[in-house]
């Protein structure tokens, strides 16, 4: 069961296939014996990105979210399950191979500070993937120039140094890194998290617009359903490294069919006092479990010992992804969430 | 931590096997050969050829060392070329000299490095300016000219202390004291200096953690701040820093040994060295060696239950 | 061109350069020491090698009419045994220890370096190959293995000292191995791999100059080990033979003279001893140790006298009346603070990064950072005054007011455990013995929602997740039952539904406690969420307060208008905006306040007068606002534009380029990074 298998989740008709296809992948972490026995980072997880489209990868820490990031752009292999750009295989590829063969497939880091080398102007950062496509002199430091002022920068700032800008404006330094060589898709793994309300509003602004000029599909990595909601189309929640439920984003926050989106959803807070406040009484009446519970059991629901619906078989048995209300659902009891919506639920003026 | 202990005995038995291979090999690898050295400048060739076989050399290299290492295991280091003595005995007599100096200035230089760091990082200002300053200078001298100088000072000037020699245990214990304290204080100067910073850098940093804002704002007295948690936080390099001063101290003790006259070690490999006394010097080595294993053993072990995170992990 | 803003830059004023990127020259320059340290080593450089040249005796010229004198005319440092000159032998000595220093360090770093940046790069498998065999080889005796080199192959000093060299490389390895790994870390090294960059040109261009610092510090600590163990063969006789000179042969000459001629061992043992001093103090200026701590006067506060203000809230707890907190001799950080509280209220401070929201919450509790104080204004806690009255501040910490603090997995002491950490307060605050004490830190572990206490007080803070953390911190914070909690961004570092729980706990405490509550959080929802009241803060001052409803709901002033704007949180079921509201240019970092309105370069509503002083206005019906315009703009209903109108991207434009030209010169003087202010403090 994938998580493309629920029809709300496919794509607009007018693309033919999707860009990124992610099967069954699977990540470990730490190897020999103890590597083996623990569970593993990323366990099974299945998605789609489409031309133009924003998947939107959300989950707390430890949801196995960057890992998937790093397994899909090859910064850590895989144990199991295949990644396809364009239906061509990737998954073992190693980063040079890719480096030929894929230049559609670029990365922007969460934190602007370590993700700018401070040894080199910015023009050398930039222009490095484009000489590495082939590009000469004068042409590669001019796409460079033209890459800064497509995200807001001055062209000539291609003669500085990273420790002259703000954090923001490295995160857009980094934005233009990864369009420089126009890729089709591109991972922005936290890309906002680190930066202020304003600076986030900003580049979330930025990210936006470049997607639309270009038409690029984002897989949009972050923790917050709210800066997921304004990005994504489409939203993949993961816990613990299992997808809990996938659909388009609106109806994955607003009309969750898993426990553990309500909870994510119930925990984000609005800066609207009154409403806040019902909120949050709502949110203590869902019954959400404290984080630091019990373990879960290896063969069940990974959020069974904090979930309010859990029952015997979510102990037993790990609930598969099927289709309910048009999302993909990884619950044995979806069908009872709604009643435990109708605890959150605001009116709205 | 039971299967922490035997990884790194099992590490420790290759190590010792380590330095026997290489200088085995080493004296395998020189030009003459023992029965030269045994019979002299004026030894005939048969006078080597005899010698040589009854060192066993004629032999296969694998041959040779299973040979020496079946000796090693039976404590029997061989008999030196020079004066055909045992060298195992030589060692051990040798080794209670060179233990007694490094121990000495290893736990002097603890102390006083501590005191001297842990004063620095708290009183600051100008003291703490001048303890830095002065540290960083004192482990930069030659511990050989800083012996000089306190030869010249402490014993020619003040005539406090004997200059040179050594007095064993059993024949006059003060005199023993009295003939180790030129060296151990020669030794202390550097030592105490490095421990000094790396006390005083642990403390400077541990004074920089957010717990200890923590403690400040439960109104947590100064005191206990500084000498229980700020202390036991610097307490973990200061310890691994004193292991490696310990082995520095044994290893290096051979200048010290030398300018002192003292009959240890040090002075035990330079004679051997001078002399291509090759038996000798492969023992020297492996002595030696076992003395560093065996302090590293210790030293994680102190490591490992100093920190919680070793401990618990 | 560019239409869109360059942004905020208050990071960059705060952020320091990290140690490894700070350019080393300016660290060197800074210390006399190191200055007269480099001095030296050029000047023995240049003398050793030019010894010939200049020598005023040849090296085995014997005048043994004057033998083991003093400094003379003549002899400018003296004679040896023999009636040598020892200036010339000294520095004819000295191109030998030089070069096989430096051979030693080449060889060490030639193995070492490469060693770690492959065993870096590589898995974990083949780093335990290479990291196992490296502690063999540290673990050999290298002293007496060089005496046994030394033993077999005669004194051969370019062979001994490579094999020293090698020797060493196991340290290089290990050092560099830390290094690498961490500078590997790094994301524009992750960055370079995705766009395809060969594993060379990685390791060349990315980790390597990440490396620098380290690899010339060591560089230089090696060329210290490397020359006191060549002179300490030298002393021991394994140097080169007479009648060539060496700094140990010559100390050593001097050893045996010590009766008859205790000068011959001052001059080569301060040349030794100024080298290896030059060489580490060199290293030391490398690695950025700062010897010289400033020494900082304190400075008198200026204290607001109390007829000044009437008390103007007889309910509150807590006054804060014209605070302000300035690094000593520098900048002011926060201006005029004022803001009351009342017991059982939690009252907000926030603000982006920048603003001086955390430093106003430590100055309540005396915490500041070292070098920052209060430097006018006052603390009223309960009709005391706690500005200046440190002394009294220590029986009110923990006591009284207590605090959380942001990391809570760094804010407990590692190196104890939980239990002893709470009962060591609790036996102070509240007199009982340690079983006692034991007892009720369980109870207030409990207190905290933490259920299986008794394991909790057994654990080490790093057995704990950042939740459990936060709640012992909080634990921790009321075991003196204190009045008031100041939390400094409490659940920033925290997942989302762990914050809902530390918010939902803190406010049971209030209810259950009749705790105030101070709150710094730079998330507009989690003051909607806990907050009774709201102080909102820009560039070191207020520029709105008053009751969470009114702040929040009926914003007056742009900067709130603006950052609730830029909020992307709706409630479920409400659209999500199509573009969030920002705020063009940057925060100003402390010391370029501009006069007038701080927030008017920014705001999509200044005006002419918005850069001429005003007062402060009061709003909110107890609150206060910080806008010349205000009361126009309620009156307009007008709200923070989040589209890029064409008014306000003229301003940004015109921003923009000043910016730019600001940071032209900069640019020009030099081609090494500039300090981050010059780029952006426009």
């Amino acid at each position: 069961m994938t998580a493309t298998s629920a029809p709300a989740a496919t794509a607009p008709a007018d693309t033919t296939a999707p860009v990124l296809e992610v099967r069954d992948l699977v990540v470990r972490y730490g190897s020999g014996r103890r590597g083996r026995s623990a569970p593993p980072a990323v366990d099974g997880v299945s998605f789609d990105i489409w031309p133009g489209e924003t998947l939107g990868v959300v989950g707390e820490s430890g949801s196995g979210k960057s890992t998937i990031g790093k397994a899909v752009l090859g910064l850590h292999p895989p144990a199991g399950g295949t990644v396809k750009l364009h239906g061509r295989d990737i998954t073992s590829l190693s980063l040079k191979q890719r480096s030929r063969l894929v230049a559609d497939l670029r990365v922007v880091f969460q934190d602007p500070y370590s993700s700018l080398n401070p040894a080199r102007t910015i023009g050398q950062t930039l222009v490095e993937p484009l000489r590495l496509l082939g590009l000469k002199g004068a042409e590669a430091w001019a796409k460079a120039r033209a890459g800064l002022e497509s995200v807001g920068l001055p062209g000539d700032a291609v003669d500085r140094y990273p420790t002259q800008f703000s954090g923001g404006q490295r995160q857009r330094i980094a934005i233009a890194r990864a369009l420089v060589c126009d890729p089709k898709v591109v991972v922005l793994d936290e890309p906002v998290s680190a930066l202020d309300l304003s600076t986030q509003a900003q580049v979330l602004n930025l990210l936006a617009d470049l997607r639309d000029q270009r038409g690029l599909a984002f897989m949009f990595i972050a923790h917050d359903l709210g800066v997921v909601r304004f990005l994504a189309q489409r939203s993949v929640v993961l816990y613990r490294g299992q997808v809990m439920e996938t659909g388009p984003v609106e109806a994955v926050s607003s009309h969750s069919r898993h426990p553990y989106t309500a909870a994510l959803t119930a925990a984000a807070p609005v800066p609207r006092p009154a409403e806040q406040a019902l909120r949050r009484v709502a949110r203590e009446a869902l019954g959400i479990g404290s984080a630091g519970s019990a373990q879960p059991t290896a063969g069940g629901c990974p959020f069974a010992p904090r979930c309010p619906l859990a029952t015997d078989v979510c102990v037993d048995e790990r609930p598969a992804l099927r289709p309910v209300d048009g999302k993909s659902v990884a619950c044995h009891h979806a069908e009872r969430v709604p009643q435990l919506l109708d605890r959150l639920t605001v009116p709205h003026p | 931590m039971f299967a922490f202990l035997s990884r790194r005995l099992a590490l420790a038995v290759l190590t010792v096997l380590a330095a026997v291979l290489i200088s085995f090999l080493l004296v395998h690898a020189t030009p003459g050969s023992p029965g030269a050295i045994k019979a002299g400048a004026s030894g005939t060739a048969a006078q080597i050829a005899q010698y040589n076989h009854e060192l066993g050399w004629d032999l296969p290299l694998w041959r040779q060392f299973v040979d020496y290492l079946a000796d090693l295991l039976r404590l029997d280091f061989g008999t030196s070329l020079i004066d055909s003595k045992d060298i195992g005995a030589d060692l051990a007599a040798r080794l209670p000299v060179t233990a007694s100096i490094a121990i000495f200035a290893t736990l002097l230089s603890g102390v006083v490095g501590i005191v001297l760091g842990v004063t620095a990082a708290v009183r600051g200002g100008r003291l703490g300016r001048l303890i830095t300053s002065s540290s960083g200078i004192a482990l930069s001298l030659p511990a050989f000219w800083v012996g000089i100088l306190l030869v010249y000072v402490l014993s020619l000037q003040l005539g406090w202390l004997p200059a040179t020699g050594y007095t064993p245990f059993g024949d006059d214990p003060l005199g023993w004291l009295t003939s180790l304290a030129l060296p151990v204080l020669t030794l202390t100067v550097g030592g105490a200096a490095i421990i000094a910073r790396t006390a005083g850098a642990g403390m400077r940093e541990a004074l920089r953690q957010e717990h200890i804002r923590t403690l400040r704002a439960v109104g947590t007295p100064e005191w206990r701040i500084l000498y229980v948690h700020a202390l036991r936080y610097a307490s973990v390099p200061v310890v691994s820093v004193l292991g490696i001063q310990f082995i520095a101290l044994f290893g290096g003790s051979v200048i010290i040994e030398n300018l002192f006259a003292l009959p240890g070690l040090g002075q035990a490999s330079q004679a051997a060295s001078s002399s291509h006394d090759l038996p000798a010097l492969v023992g020297v080595v492996v002595i030696a060696t076992i003395v560093v294993v065996a302090t590293n053993l210790l030293l994680e072990v102190v490591v490992a239950a100093l920190d919680p995170k070793v401990r618990t992990s | 061109m560019s239409v869109l803003p360059l942004d905020a830059a208050d990071e960059v004023a705060t952020e320091p350069v990290p140690a490894a990127e700070r350019p080393a020259r300016a660290a060197v320059l800074k210390r006399p020491g190191a200055v007269l340290g480099v001095a030296w080593l050029v000047f023995l450089v240049v003398a050793s090698f030019t010894a010939p040249l200049w020598r005023p005796y040849d090296i085995d010229a014997q005048d043994l009419a004057h033998r083991l004198e003093g400094p003379s005319a003549a002899h400018w440092l003296g004679t040896d045994p023999n009636g040598r000159d020892i200036l010339s032998r000294i520095f004819s000595a000295g191109t030998e220890p030089l070069l096989v220093s430096t051979l030693t360090v080449l060889v060490a770093f030639g193995i070492g370096i490469p060693l770690a940046l492959m065993a870096a790069q590589r898995g974990r498998r083949s780093e335990q190959v290479t990291s196992r065999l490296t502690e063999i080889v540290m673990a050999l005796p290298s002293t007496i293995l060089l005496l046994a080199v030394i033993g077999v192959v005669g004194v051969k000093i370019y062979l001994v000292m490579t094999v020293l060299g090698v020797m060493i490389s196991a340290v290089v390895y290990r050092i560099m191995l830390g290094v690498a790994q961490s500078v590997r870390q790094r994301l524009y090294v992750d960055a370079a791999r995705v766009n395809g960059l060969g594993s060379l040109a990685v390791n060349v261009r990315h980790v390597l100059p990440g490396m620098a610092t380290v690899i010339a510090v060591q560089a230089a600590q090696l060329f210290g080990i490397a020359l006191l163990i060549q002179s300490g063969l030298a002393f021991l006789g394994f140097g080169p033979g007479e009648p060539e000179p060496s700094w140990g042969l010559m100390i050593q000459t001097a050893s045996q003279h010590i009766y008859d001629a205790p000068w011959l061992m001052v001059p080569t043992g301060l040349v030794l001893a100024v080298t290896v001093v030059a060489v580490n103090e060199l290293a030391d200026a490398l690695a950025g140790k700062a010897t010289a701590e400033k020494v900082v006067p304190k400075r008198r506060t200026r204290l607001v006298s109390s007829s000044t203000w009437p008390a103007a809230d007889p309910d509150a707890v807590l006054e804060v009346r014209e605070l302000s907190i300035a690094v000593d001799d520098g900048p002011q950080l926060v201006t005029g603070v004022d803001f009351a509280l009342r017991p059982g209220r939690v009252l907000g401070l926030v603000g982006e990064s920048g603003c001086g929201k955390t430093m106003t919450a430590r100055s309540l509790l005396g915490l500041l950072p070292d070098g920052v104080s209060v430097s006018a204004g006052s603390i009223r806690w309960q009709g005391r005054e706690l500005v200046e009255l440190a002394q009294q501040l220590k029986g009110i910490r923990g006591r009284e007011i207590a605090m959380i603090s942001q990391e809570p997995m760094v804010a407990l002491d590692p190196m104890f455990t939980i239990a002893f950490q709470l009962t060591q307060p609790i036996r102070r605050f509240r007199g009982v013995g340690r079983a006692q004490a034991k007892t009720i830190a369980a109870d207030l572990l409990r207190s905290v929602g933490i259920v299986d206490a008794e394991r909790v007080l057994k654990s080490y803070p790093h057995q704990l997740s950042g939740g459990m953390a936060q709640r012992v911190c909080i634990a921790l914070a009321l075991t003196g039952e204190p009045k008031l909690l100041i939390a400094d961004e409490p659940t920033t570092a925290l997942d989302v539904t762990v914050q809902a729980e530390i918010l939902s706990l803190l406010r049971a405490l209030v209810r259950d406690t009749g705790l105030s509550v101070i709150i710094v959080s730079h998330d507009l929802g989690v003051v909607a969420d806990i907050c009774d009241d709201v102080v909102v803060m820009y560039a070191g001052e207020v520029v709105e307060s008053g009751s969470a409803a009114a702040v929040l709901d009926e914003a007056a002033h742009p900067y709130t208008m603006a950052l609730l704007g830029a909020n992307p949180h709706v409630p479920e079921g409400v659209p999500v905006p199509l573009r969030l509201a920002s705020i063009p240019g940057t925060v100003p970092p402390p010391g370029s306040w501009p006069s007038g309105c701080r927030f008017a370069t920014r705001c999509q509503f200044a005006q002419p007068q918005c850069h001429e002083p005003f007062a402060v206005l009061p709003a909110h019906d107890g609150g206060l606002v910080r806008c010349v315009r205000v009361d126009e703009l309620a009156h307009d209903h007008v709200t923070w534009d989040a589209d890029d109108t064409a008014d306000t991207v003229e301003t940004r434009h015109a921003l923009g380029e000043r910016q730019v030209a600001s940071t032209a010169p900069a640019r020009s003087e030099t081609s090494s990074p500039t300090p981050p202010t010059a780029g952006v403090s426009s």
